[in-house]
């Protein structure tokens, strides 16, 4: 008799469970709640911003460590000290703090999310090529990898800063990268293909570093209380 | 003719006019660093080369990778000699820049090597500053609490320049620092304190993926002596203990005797009662000896002869029978006790002694003692017979003495088996007389049932007082002798558990009859 009560008990704790799970499925389903609301475990902005400008530093310190060993192996001639054209040099970046802080959050936003698009092309092919090459050891390699998902991810990541910062009306829905990434890409992209591989490395390493310094800016004058 | 004379004087003239003073075109510049502090402005530095004499100049160029031309550095002053600061507004990031710079002075030019630098990569910010140390007790656990505050010039609130953080601390006698990370912290905690030194403080921070600055000035702070406190505490409870110590010890050594005594009792040696040792030590043994057998009223002992005989000693109580009932079979506690009998062939019969006490403790009765028999089985029965020791005495001139070393017993209502056929006696002569064991152990008398089969072991009269028993058969250790008058065998039975005098004293332990009335085995030769 007690046997029975208790699987029955059991049964009946399990199906109490699957629903309320269930339900709390459709709650996480609900419209996003914004910061402060009680209960809620949607992540806030700042915490989406902590975890892109994360990425991307992570992003930059893999690309350094490859520039620095293709140095190491590959000492560039002379002919490039200077004259190092990127295929993101169209795209108009601020070169300082104040350009940047004068930019509009939606401005500075679209030229993050171009730059991350302008390289999600190119880090695969020089993967590939890597691979191919066979020049370099495995640990190489897996960096080059990492950092190409690492592009692809960031810009997911960033897309949803953007998303979210929408939502809250931070900024405008002028944003079109949601839209179309393809659009973001400049004209003359295929220029990319001409450039070496350590060119390449050299140019994404700028990049990078722009990338995080402009997350940075945008998460201070966002949300300025954590950690500035 | 003249004029090219005097053109020639002109050079030779300047010739050694030059060759005097040694003058050439400068040397060749080196370019030496650049660096940025703030991520927004940066300076560069160059080491001139030789100035051949006169006076030069050096003048900085540079280009910039996002535009063409070049230019010049805007500012020679602001950060010192042979150095080139590039403001804010002619400051880009990410944007290489190359320069070069060039000494020039009367006699020509000089130009260093070119310089490719992105501020990116030449930052390194300035020592922290206001760096402080504080000791902080909370909870009995002082720990310094060092605070500092970022270096002036860079631009925390805009998220533009990222700082971490390095600290190394060490005490004045020290040689090693020891180096800390702080990360973005402007502050950090130190534990484990060594009291009563002075720690030294110093701070550096770096910048995004720059260079580390220079340490920043030390910061000095001592930790104050805790022990100092609870030293007295400390002193007054050792000498208190000391003394304590002292005392104790002292108390034990005065006393050493009885505590020797009480950690180490005295293993008690065995105790005779009457028997004292001292006069055995003494050289006196006749004496300890009699000492011994009158405080255990065992008659005098005569000397006796290796040949022991035992006697059972039966007698009939001419004295009728007792006040008590005697046909009553009441079970009564009574232990006799018959020490061992020895007849001895040569002693006066009337050596026969009892011992007084016997007789005194026997109170009820006047009829004087009951000599021992037996035994444990109740089944069997007990002769019981009293002796009249006087009346003994006198009947049996001839007997040989018969010393019963015998203890005090205790009777109860006696029941003389005498008033029934047999009339058990004592006769000494008769050799009968079975002298059981010991001396000195006692024996519970049970009851005498005189219809029991007591005499059933009777094999013979003689006379009026004599009775002839047959012994039973004893399984263990049974040496049969074949004696005179009949075959009995002497048991040695296993003793009961009873004090047994020393064998010094001359007394023959033997035998335990339990249950049994042995006959002798062999009569003494009267």
């Amino acid at each position: 008799m007690p046997g029975s009560f208790r699987s029955v008990s059991v049964v009946w704790v399990g199906l109490v469970c699957l629903l309320l799970r269930s339900r709390l499925a459709r709650v996480g389903a609900a419209p996003i709640c914004t910061n402060g609301q009680a209960g809620c475990h949607v992540l806030s902005l700042a915490d989406l911003f902590d975890r892109v400008i994360q990425h991307s530093a992570r992003m930059h310190g893999i690309s350094s460590d490859l520039h620095s060993e293709f140095e190491q192996y590959f000492l560039p001639s002379k002919n490039h000290i200077g004259r190092v054209n990127c295929h993101t040099s169209t795209i108009l970046t601020p070169n300082g703090k104040e350009n940047a802080q004068r930019l509009a959050r939606e401005e500075l936003t679209e030229v993050i999310l171009k730059l991350l698009v302008a390289w999600r092309d190119p880090l695969w092919h020089f993967h590939q090529s890597m691979d191919h090459h066979h020049d370099f050891n495995n640990f190489s390699s897996n960096k080059a990898l990492e950092m190409s998902d690492m592009v692809h991810e960031l810009r997911k990541g960033v897309d949803k800063v953007a998303e979210k910062m929408q939502t809250l009306g931070i900024i405008s829905n002028s944003v079109s990268s949601l839209a179309s990434p393809e659009a973001l890409l400049p004209p003359d992209s295929a220029e990319w293909r001409l450039m070496k591989d350590y060119d390449l490395l050299y140019c994404f390493r700028r990049d990078s570093n722009k990338v995080q310094n402009y997350l940075k800016i945008l998460k201070c004058r966002i949300v300025p209380e954590h950690g500035c | 003719m003249r004029r090219g004379a005097g053109v020639a004087l002109l050079l030779s003239l300047l010739s050694v006019a030059v060759e005097c003073n040694s003058v050439s075109p400068p040397g060749k510049p080196v370019l030496l660093s650049c660096r940025s502090p703030e991520k927004e402005t940066f300076t560069c530095w160059w080491e001139p080369g030789a100035d051949g004499g006169l006076p030069t100049t050096h003048r900085l160029y540079y280009q910039r990778e996002d535009s063409e031309g070049t230019y010049e550095c805007p500012d020679y002053r602001s950060a010192g000699r042979n150095s080139c600061f590039f403001d804010r507004s002619r400051t880009s990031i990410w944007v290489n820049y190359i320069l070069t710079v060039e000494a020039s002075n009367a006699l020509g030019n000089a130009t260093s090597d070119p310089l490719e630098v992105d501020v990116m990569y030449i930052v390194q910010p300035s020592a922290p500053e206001n760096v402080t140390v504080l000791l902080e007790e909370k909870e009995e656990s002082p720990h310094l609490l060092v605070r500092w505050e970022p270096p002036p010039d860079t631009d925390t609130q805009s998220g533009w320049v990222t700082l971490i953080y390095q600290l190394r601390v060490k005490r004045e006698n020290d040689d090693q620092w020891e180096e800390y990370t702080s990360g973005k912290q402007t502050h950090f905690r130190m534990f484990s304190l060594h009291p009563g030194e002075v720690y030294m403080v110093q701070v550096r921070c770096k910048l995004d993926h720059g260079y580390w600055s220079e340490w920043s000035n030390t910061s000095y702070r001592k930790v104050p002596n805790y022990n100092q406190k609870e030293r007295p505490f400390w002193i007054l409870v050792s000498i208190f203990s000391a003394f304590t110590l002292i005392a104790v010890m002292c108390i034990l050594i005065m006393k050493r005797k009885y505590v020797k005594q009480c950690l180490l009792p005295p293993v008690p040696g065995p105790k005779i009662r009457g028997f004292d040792a001292q006069l055995l030590k003494n050289g006196r043994s006749e004496d300890a000896v009699s000492a011994l057998i009158i405080s255990q009223g065992f008659p005098p002992m005569v000397a006796w002869k290796d040949q022991m005989e035992e006697y059972l000693v039966v007698f009939d109580s001419d004295a009728g029978p007792l006040p008590d009932s005697h046909k009553t079979q009441k079970r009564r506690k009574s232990s006799i006790i018959l020490g061992g009998f020895h007849l001895h062939p040569e002693a006066h019969c009337k050596e026969l002694t009892f011992s007084q006490n016997d007789r005194e403790k026997a109170g009820e009765r006047k009829e004087g003692q009951a000599i021992i028999l037996k035994s444990n089985k109740p089944s069997s029965g007990e002769l019981l017979s009293k002796v009249e020791p006087p009346q003994l005495l006198s009947q049996k001139q001839p007997c040989p003495s018969i010393n019963f070393a015998s203890e005090h017993y205790t009777e109860g209502t006696a029941e003389s088996p005498s008033n029934h056929d047999g009339k058990p006696s004592v006769d000494c002569s008769a050799g009968n007389t079975v002298g059981p064991a010991d001396s000195g152990y006692v024996e519970n008398m049970r009851e005498v049932d005189e219809r029991q089969e007591d005499y059933s072991r009777v094999s013979g009269v003689n006379g009026d007082n004599v009775l002839f028993l047959q012994k039973e058969t004893v399984p263990l250790h049974t040496s049969c002798k074949d004696k005179r008058n009949h075959a009995d065998c002497t048991n040695q039975r296993p003793r009961k558990p009873h004090v047994t005098v020393a064998t010094k004293v001359g007394v023959r332990t033997e035998l335990i009859y339990s249950g049994y009335v042995e006959t002798m085995p062999s009569l003494p030769t009267m």
